[in-house]
């Protein structure tokens, strides 16, 4: 169990800053989701954990103690990596004693715990043979049995689902869920998913270029996002942001919110549009309305609206989020939020 | 249809030919080996001897220190073989996963080397190991080939394709570096490995140039002058002699060859486990 913390890092690569004074605190024992776009530094904050990648300034605190100075294996650390990165010469069974042996664990000892590992996640007959004779979801299990077998304080975890198929990936996850309930320990994972950050973490950080965005709880993130890239990067579709022609003030709502009816709807913010293309998902179905210049998606228990029927929508007051200029959210204790809003009304 | 049949006989045909006029000097060889003196003399040249001739051998490794020669053989090629391994891999492990100063001057050095034929440098080191007092032993004939600069570029070009990661996770693992590279590296290199070694062996054990001109006593040459001193022992050429005594340094190759050729094949279609 530990708890890591980012004191004022910096990571430059080729001289341009990747990471600038980061401040993070990444509580004991919890499933923290590092997400982001590809390139926004979620990685390259994993590696500084794992002592791979190490920092250009700053401080990476493990339990309280500095580590920049330890080596990565000596750091109570495990990672799984994206292409899992299990040696190919080596059985599954070398691969998961492999930390074991450099850690001197005697031998009776070891054999214990490949067997207890590889049991719990389902490679007992395999412990034999050759990592390419596995398949992609077999080879996931030896990289996580190898990472669970040095009975780590930190789980590292790089996008370890993205090589898998779907049906695999929401089993796998499920699995992730169990094995953090398990053991207790501090789960640092990555992925550029959302629909994996959403449904795994405990603690979403969300970032982009290098900078936090937001660090919640997932219903927090999806719910009272800080500002307008978390609310158009959390949730599928995204929120729809709309221009309110005031200040460059900007409204948005979530496509669930929009109430969809044949005939005008009496909210706060109600429009007439064209439905332009509609997917039917099953449970659900997604319509984009044409509305003037812009473009709203929709989300609906209703799957009877065809394309190009004008159709009515209505957003409830609570709904609608807004943002200024610069992006930043405009929450209600701020002085022209009313006055804002007040402008939706006839939108 | 019939176009089709027409090109694939033109196909057969050039790679037959290809074939033969690769394998015929092998051929002639072995049948040499086995003729008696008239028969290598006649006129047209026989190609299937009368009656196999096994005495040739016999007499090939009887008419000289033959157990030296193959002694001497044996003992410059693995010994170039083994030390050509122990500087080559930490040597292209270093070039191709560590950023250190000077990386790119000393790996274009290497390149030098690799391009510099041993004609250039045979006066200069002949002289070093005659002050030294080395001639008479086998190490002007192994120390020179210690380093082997086209092994440490394709090992090298091997090691870079291999993922970043996987060293990583060994570090993770609490793995020494050194331990990095014997056991996870080199293994994943084999058919780098196999390669190399297979060229290094043949071009040693084949190379009469340099031990011609390293020795000066039956003591320390090796097979190649051996045989080539069989031409001389007598006022005429025993070519039966001669090539019974080629047929006997070639079998090694070939042993070697065989050993290493699914290896050296996956050495060129390296991709990895994804």
């Amino acid at each position: 169990m530990a708890s890591i913390e980012f004191v004022n890092v910096t990571k430059e690569f080729e001289k341009k800053d990747i990471i600038k004074d980061l401040n993070l605190t990444i509580k004991d024992g919890t499933f923290t989701v590092l997400v982001g776009p590809s390139g926004c530094g979620k990685t390259t904050l994993l590696r500084m954990i794992a002592g791979i990648g190490p920092q250009s300034s700053g401080a990476v605190l493990i339990n309280g103690d500095d580590v920049t100075a330890v080596a990565p294996g000596k750091r109570g650390v495990a990672m799984v990596f994206q292409n899992y990165a299990i040696y190919p010469t080596m059985s599954v069974r070398e691969n998961i004693e492999f930390g074991l042996k450099n850690n001197k664990v005697k031998k009776e000892e070891r054999n214990q715990l490949v067997e207890s590992i590889s049991a719990a996640v389902g490679l007992t007959d395999y412990l034999d043979r050759k990592p390419s004779t596995l398949s992609g979801g077999q080879r996931q299990r030896v990289a996580l049995a190898r990472a669970m077998v040095k009975e780590p304080s930190v789980f590292l975890m790089d996008e370890p689902l993205s090589n898998l198929d779907a049906k695999l990936r929401a089993q796998m996850r499920l699995d992730l869920i169990e094995l953090h309930k398990k053991l207790g320990t501090t789960f640092v994972y990555v992925t550029h998913d959302q629909v994996e950050a959403m449904s795994m973490a405990d603690t979403i950080v969300l970032m982009n270029n290098g900078l936090i965005q937001q660090e919640a709880a997932p219903e927090e993130i999806y719910h009272e996002p800080n500002n307008l890239f978390v609310a158009q990067f959390i949730g599928t579709p995204p929120m729809n942001i709309g221009e309110l022609g005031v200040d460059g003030v900007k409204f948005g709502f979530r496509p669930e919110s929009a109430q969809t009816s044949d005939t005008p709807v009496d909210e706060y913010l109600s429009m007439e549009g064209e439905i332009a293309t509609r997917e039917m998902l099953g449970s659900e179905t997604l319509y984009q309305m044409k509305y003037k210049d812009s473009a709203f998606m929709l989300k609906s228990n209703y799957a009877f609206y065809k394309v190009n029927q004008k159709i009515h929508i209505g957003v409830p007051e609570d709904k609608i989020y807004l943002f200024d200029s610069e992006g930043t959210r405009i929450r209600k204790d701020h002085e022209r939020y009313s006055s804002y809003l007040e402008v939706l009304r006839g939108y | 249809m019939k176009k089709h049949n027409v090109w694939l006989s033109v196909d057969f045909l050039l790679k037959a030919a290809i074939l033969f006029a690769f394998i015929f000097p092998f051929l002639w060889m072995i049948s040499t080996s086995l003729q008696t003196f008239q028969e290598t003399l006649s006129v047209p040249p026989t190609l299937i001897p009368s009656s196999p001739q096994w005495i040739n051998f016999v007499e090939a490794m009887t008419s000289g220190p033959f157990a030296t020669y193959a002694k001497n053989s044996i003992i410059i090629t693995l010994s170039i073989i083994i030390i050509q391994f122990l500087v080559m891999i930490p040597a292209a492990y270093a070039f191709a996963k560590y950023e250190f100063f000077g990386k790119n001057v000393l790996f274009a050095l290497v390149l030098i080397a690799f391009m510099m034929p041993g004609q250039v440098t045979f006066i200069p080191i002949y002289l070093m190991m005659a002050d030294w007092g080395l001639i008479k032993t086998l190490i002007p004939q192994i120390l020179p080939f210690m380093s082997n600069a086209f092994g440490i570029f394709l090992l090298r070009q091997y090691f870079m394709q291999i993922p970043e990661e996987i060293i990583e996770a060994a570090r993770l693992d609490n793995a020494s570096e050194f331990k990095i590279m014997w056991k996870i590296m080199t293994p994943m290199a084999k058919p780098a490995l196999a390669t190399i070694a297979l060229f290094s062996f043949v071009s040693h054990w084949n190379d009469y140039f340099w031990p011609l001109v390293m020795t000066d006593s039956n003591e320390v040459r090796p097979l190649t002058l051996g045989i080539a001193m069989l031409k001389q022992s007598e006022g005429i050429s025993n070519w039966h002699i001669i090539m019974a005594g080629n047929v006997v340094l070639v079998i090694p190759i070939l042993i070697v060859y065989l050993l290493c050729s699914k290896q050296i094949v996956k050495a060129f279609v390296y991709s990895g486990i994804k």
